[in-house]
């Protein structure tokens, strides 16, 4: 499962990406390109730069200089919703969910309306609801749907907001940590799910700490230091690279 | 699962609504029949106007939990624009009222579109901000606006005495307020509606969800802009004669807040219940200590107490009390807390299985409630 020969075609790339907060350069003139149809998984050491890069490609922040493209067209600067309805999705690194909606409704404000007709109309439409449901079943906590979304461990908010992201069908899928605060049997739940999705033909950008998880998950791994990219390949190849084996233990 | 019940206590809970609906709706449409004088009844108007002031303040506050204290320069604006183009332009009063409601929608367009940029405290002072300068305006320029002189609205119904005159007006902001109601109830159940939610609990996760959240605070602020103009357009028909300290007060802007907090902004009648309660205390204690500022320290107790203890609302808060008497409702969440403990232990006898290794953790959702 990690080498093709179909040459890679691109997904979501930037080049010469930069912001700094104050005098810190939390990513560096990074030029990245993620292959699609794969799980990309995108690591270093903390404060590397892996989330501030999130937040730029996602429009949740302005970078400095640079660009980002998506499928060849130039994403830069967009509002976060217009890049969402590009077809990415994302999840946040301390997950982010609707704490006084109930966990159905989480999913179901996910949904993609266009015009103005769909918007007046009711929110609790069927065919909304079974989806939304359906989604709620394939991250296992649709047994759940009428709590209120504060009430559900935090585990179970990851997954909720998994499946947030995924009632708005996008073709790329980026997750800060989804593992990050679980226990081990839900890690092992995600790192299922994550690998049928990808079999459905969604492309990830996974951030992870939980190396276990990203060696045996990931198809290609960026390894991100000091803001930019210092290495990249195969999950095998970046394992044993030396200046990957320097940013995690060297400084 | 639990459906067949569900359903039941769905039925018997939308009976219960429509029986209480039509009491309240009863009890309303009536206060003038059983009102004892015409003071009272023109307190009852005056507590209606607040109703309809709080319940369109609600269009931004309690969707999108942006709290303008600023909303009085939309009543101003409602209450000036109406008597001058009655004055000015000699339009007939109804048909200036709602000119005067459109405008304002129109010139909310480009306050809310720079208002709206900034979130929290930032935005209240912006709103605080607009109602001052509109102030400025209407004092200053008194050639147009009277000043602080005063302007006289002519009245709509020049043959009416006293007390039909405040029966009729009665009425009249009912009308208003029902409207306003079903805007906002439309509202509350459209996809619109819980994308605006959405953005209460968390705008930047409603964006990265694809939700444009600007366009949609701009459209219900416009919305709410307008309906404020109607209270005060309707408010400048009924009382007959505008000063520009009154109109565009931070304190009528603070009463549609405290209103709308005390009954609950999560609530389609949350406002309405409150401007029962606050406007009906303020009538009282105007009726018996005279116009001294007593009313105030009144209402700034009060609103401490909301936010402090109360901070959905009393609506809410009685909701929760009826529940801990009725076994049914709380049944949900047990039902939830009951099958989350049956997912963990499976969960955790999964894992033991997989993980011999790792037995001494049996209830993973508190581990995990104990890492956040
Ligand atoms: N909003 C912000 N304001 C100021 N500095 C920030 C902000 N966000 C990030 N930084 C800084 O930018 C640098 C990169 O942070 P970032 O969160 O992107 O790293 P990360 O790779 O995601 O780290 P981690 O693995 O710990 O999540 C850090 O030095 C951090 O302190
Ligand atoms: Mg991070």
């Amino acid at each position: 499962m990690t080498l093709t020969d179909a040459p890679p075609r691109e997904s979501l790339a930037t080049v010469s990406l930069s912001k700094s907060f104050g005098g810190v350069k939390a990513v560096d003139d990074a030029t990245v390109t993620f292959v699609d149809g794969k799980v990309n998984a995108l690591i270093g050491p903390n404060g590397s730069g892996k989330t501030t890069f999130f937040n730029c490609v996602t429009g949740m922040i302005k970078p400095d200089s640079g660009s980002v493209s998506y499928r060849g067209n130039d994403v830069t600067g967009r509002s976060p919703h217009r890049i969402a309805r590009a077809g990415i999705g994302r999840s946040f690194q301390l997950c982010r969910i609707f704490p006084r909606m109930t966990v159905l409704e989480n999913v179901l404000v996910a949904h993609r309306t266009d015009g103005l007709r769909s918007l007046l109309k009711g929110a609790r439409n069927d065919d909304e609801i079974e989806r939304a449901r359906g989604y709620l079943r394939r991250v296992g906590i649709d047994h759940l749907e009428r709590s209120e979304a504060a009430d559900i461990s935090y585990g179970q908010q990851k997954l909720l907001e998994l499946a947030g992201v995924l009632m708005a069908e996008p073709d790329l899928i980026m997750l800060d940590e989804p593992a990050g605060g679980v226990n081990p049997a839900l890690i092992g739940r995600i790192g299922t799910l994550i690998r049928e999705l990808n079999a459905e033909g969604r492309t990830f950008v996974v951030v992870e700490h939980n190396m276990e998880m990203v060696m045996s998950l990931s198809d290609h791994v960026i390894v991100f230091d000091r803001g930019r990219p210092i290495a990249e390949g195969p999950p095998s190849e970046v394992q044993t690279d030396p200046r990957v084996l320097e940013a995690y233990l060297g400084v | 699962m639990l459906n067949a019940s569900d359903r039941l206590s769905v039925s018997k809970a939308f009976v219960a609504k429509v029986v209480v609906f039509a009491a309240c709706a009863a009890a309303l449409l009536t206060f003038p029949s059983w009102a004892a004088n015409p003071y009272i009844l023109s307190a009852g108007v005056v507590v209606l106007s607040y109703a309809v002031l709080s319940t369109s303040w609600n269009f931004v506050g309690g969707f999108t939990g942006y709290i303008s204290l600023g909303h009085a320069a939309f009543f101003g604006l409602g209450a000036y624009g109406t008597a001058l183009l009655i004055t000015k332009l000699d339009l007939s009063s109804f048909v200036a009222w709602f000119l005067a409601g459109v405008g304002v929608a129109l010139f909310a367009i480009p306050v809310g579109w720079a208002a709206l940029r900034v979130r929290g405290a930032s935005f209240v002072i912006v709103s605080i901000a607009l109602v001052l300068i509109m102030l400025l305006v209407f004092q200053s320029w008194s050639d147009f606006t009277g000043g602080s002189n005063g302007l006289v609205v002519p009245r709509p119904f020049p043959d009416m005495l006293r007390p039909e005159h405040h029966e009729t007006f009665f009425y009249l902001f009912a009308a208003l307020l029902a409207v306003t109601l079903l805007c906002w109830w439309l509202i509350d159940r459209s996809r619109f509606g819980m994308g605006l939610k959405a953005i209460r609990e968390d705008e930047d996760k409603a964006e990265a969800l694809g939700i444009p959240t600007y366009s949609y605070k701009l459209v219900v602020y416009v919305v709410s802009a307008f309906f404020t103009a109607l209270g005060g357009g309707m408010y400048a028909l009924w009382f007959g004669d505008l000063d520009p300290v009154f109109q565009f007060s931070i304190l009528i802007g603070s009463y549609m807040v405290l209103m709308a907090l005390l009954g609950g902004v999560r609530q389609l009648y949350g406002p309405l219940l409150g401007a029962l309660i606050v406007g009906t205390a303020l009538e009282y204690f105007k009726l018996e200590f005279g116009d001294t500022q007593f009313h105030l320290v009144a209402t700034g107790l009060l609103l401490g107490i909301v936010v402090l203890f109360m901070p959905d609302g009393i609506i809410p808060a009685g909701m929760k009390l009826v529940d801990r008497f009725t076994p049914e409702r709380s049944s949900i969440r047990e039902m939830t807390a009951a099958e989350l403990l049956e997912r963990d232990q499976s969960e955790s006898s999964e894992r033991a299985g997989r993980h011999a290794s790792t037995p001494s953790d049996p209830e993973p959702s508190t581990t995990e409630k104990a890492k956040r």
